[in-house]
């Protein structure tokens, strides 16, 4: 089957250092990918380039036949990054719920607002999202009034509502307490077994291993290694993926 | 080694503490209404206009003309309204200005961000005074006349306005990164995030600084008298005290207005900033 991402000779600088240094890989529909590696070996700038939150200088995004180009100027580009938007779907480890909107408002509001569906439909489509996170009931509850967990689920929510093809997710679980983590990790799963594309950037190892159909392992902006997480896990064949596992491990 | 039994447990050393810090804190706050009813004590004896001798000297006091002041306080009254209508609509169009002005600021189009600076720089290099007569006499030299109070709520609007804009930038700006990401990142175009998503946070920053430059605004009405077309407090206290020799009876009875006013605003505004202060999403 055909790729449904195509990530090709992507190039990322800030400033001096060079944080993507040519990165090129595919994603299969339905494939979840856990991408692991380092602080500040370029995960979330990977992730941010996909949809252009930051602007690779050089190298090219596909998702779902949508095609950018890096280094475009002009409407015609404008207009492909948010064609791609469209596609992809971003869920923030600091969850960034719009914090004046109630949780069913923060979820219609890209269905009502960039894609003008008609606020009934929205709801009703806001509400079917609520309730496949399991919160429905705080449809009405600003997210000042909802754990981080909620938070995060409502953050997936709204993602959702914009019906992706694919999700990023940078550190979903980051930071939540320990005991939050289950209730997001078990959206996720449910997502995983809808047949969702996911890309993920994640430390939870053990969703990693359960769920990831191919881990990448990320140094100093390259994917180093990759494969299976039983490959991956139990014979890394790199030397500083072996070193990362082990540091994960103690 | 001292009897551990000497000593009262922790949680009761930490009460006898707050019960010291409260008790010293009652004694301030008894001190101070002391303070204002003797300062109180003091003004009325000040103003009462009797002669008496302290000490072997003679202390003579203001007398005030009662008859005036009750006679005439109506008509000083009667330009309250105006000068909190004057108040709230420079206020409206001041927030406009600012709003324009800090877009203008953060903007990345150059006209915009050059249009923006040249208007703050341009009020705030120039004194408040001047742009009222600009206004009042400068227009009317091309045909332009304006009646005091649209002359009045111009200068003030495009004075505060400039200075607001800083208020205005600072609640922009205060809206998290994150929010902008969120927005872009559901496909929301710089325009909608600007309306849907920034703007309606910043306001909530802004409305207690804003409610702040109301109160000074209030007081700032006051320069529209010296133009002799607004009936407002300090024009009508001027007309009726020069009238009848009574300017110091007419200026304090103004001022009494002008204090009680800002009291009552002022009043408004704490609460206003307090039940911000709680995080509350609804106003
Ligand atoms: N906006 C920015 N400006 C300048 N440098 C940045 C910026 N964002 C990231 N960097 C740098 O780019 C490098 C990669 O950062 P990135 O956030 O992608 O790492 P990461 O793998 O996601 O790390 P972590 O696990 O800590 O989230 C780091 O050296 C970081 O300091
Ligand atoms: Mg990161």
């Amino acid at each position: 089957m055909s790729a449904i991402v195509r990530i090709a000779n992507l190039n990322k600088h800030f400033d001096q250092i060079h944080v993507l240094k040519d990165i090129s890989f595919e994603v299969a529909p339905a494939e979840v990918i856990c991408i692991i590696g380092r602080s500040g070996s370029g995960k979330s700038t990977l992730l941010r380039c996909v949809n252009f939150l930051e602007q690779p200088e050089f190298g090219t995004v596909e998702v779902d036949g949508v095609q950018v180009v890096a280094g475009g100027k002009g409407r015609d580009h404008q207009q492909q990054i948010h064609a791609l938007r469209l596609k992809t779907g971003m869920v923030f480890q600091s969850f960034n719920l719009f914090a004046h909107m109630t949780a069913l408002q923060n979820v219609i509001e890209g269905p009502v607002t960039v894609k003008g569906m008609p606020k009934k439909e929205a709801i009703e489509l806001g509400m079917h999202n609520l309730e496949k996170v399991g919160l429905a009931a705080k449809r009405d509850q600003f997210p000042s009034r909802l754990s981080g967990g909620q938070q995060q689920r409502v953050a997936i929510a709204r993602a959702l509502a914009m019906e992706p093809k694919v999700m990023l997710f940078d550190e979903p679980t980051s930071a939540l307490d320990p005991e939050l983590i289950g209730e997001v990790l078990a959206v996720m799963q449910k997502l995983v077994e809808e047949g969702m594309t996911m890309l993920t950037v994640t430390h939870e190892m053990g969703f990693a291993r359960k769920f990831a159909h191919r881990i990448l392992y990320m140094h100093d902006g390259r994917f180093i290694e990759q494969g299976s997480p039983e490959q991956l896990f139990n014979n890394p064949e790199d030397e500083r993926t072996r070193a990362f596992l082990s540091h994960l491990l103690t | 080694m001292r009897n551990t039994a000497d000593f009262p447990d922790a949680t009761n050393q930490v009460r006898i503490i707050q019960e010291l810090r409260r008790q010293k804190l009652l004694r301030f706050r008894l001190g101070v209404n002391t303070s204002y009813v003797v300062l109180m004590a003091l003004l009325v004896l000040a103003f009462s206009g009797v002669e008496f001798t302290f000490f072997g000297i003679e202390f003579s006091t203001v007398s005030l003309d009662w008859d005036f002041i009750w006679e005439r306080m109506p008509f000083i009254f009667g330009g309250v309204g105006l000068t909190i209508l004057l108040s709230v609509l420079s206020i409206v169009l001041a927030s406009v200005l600012a709003l324009l002005g800090a877009l203008g600021r953060l903007s990345k189009s150059p006209p915009a961000y050059a249009l923006a600076t040249f208007y703050i720089s341009l009020i705030r290099g120039t004194p408040l005074l001047l742009q009222i007569y600009f206004f009042l006499l400068g227009l009317p030299q091309f045909g332009i006349v304006l009646t005091g109070l649209t002359a009045g709520v111009l200068a003030l609007g495009l004075n505060y306005g400039a200075y607001m804009t800083e208020i205005m930038r600072a609640g922009i700006q205060s809206v998290g990164v994150g929010q902008r990401e969120a927005a872009l990142a559901i496909g929301m175009t710089q325009q909608q995030i600007m309306r849907r998503v920034v703007l309606p946070q910043a306001f909530r920053m802004v409305i207690p600084p804003i409610g702040n430059q109301f109160i000074a605004m209030l007081k700032d009405t006051s320069l529209i008298a010296i133009t002799g077309f607004v009936w407002e407090i300090l024009w009508r206290a001027q007309k009726v005290g020069r009238a009848n020799f009574r300017n110091f009876e007419a200026l304090l009875i103004a001022a009494v207005f002008y204090w009680i006013i800002t009291i009552l605003f002022s009043a408004v505004q704490s609460r206003l900033e307090a039940h911000m202060a709680r995080g509350e999403r609804t106003l």
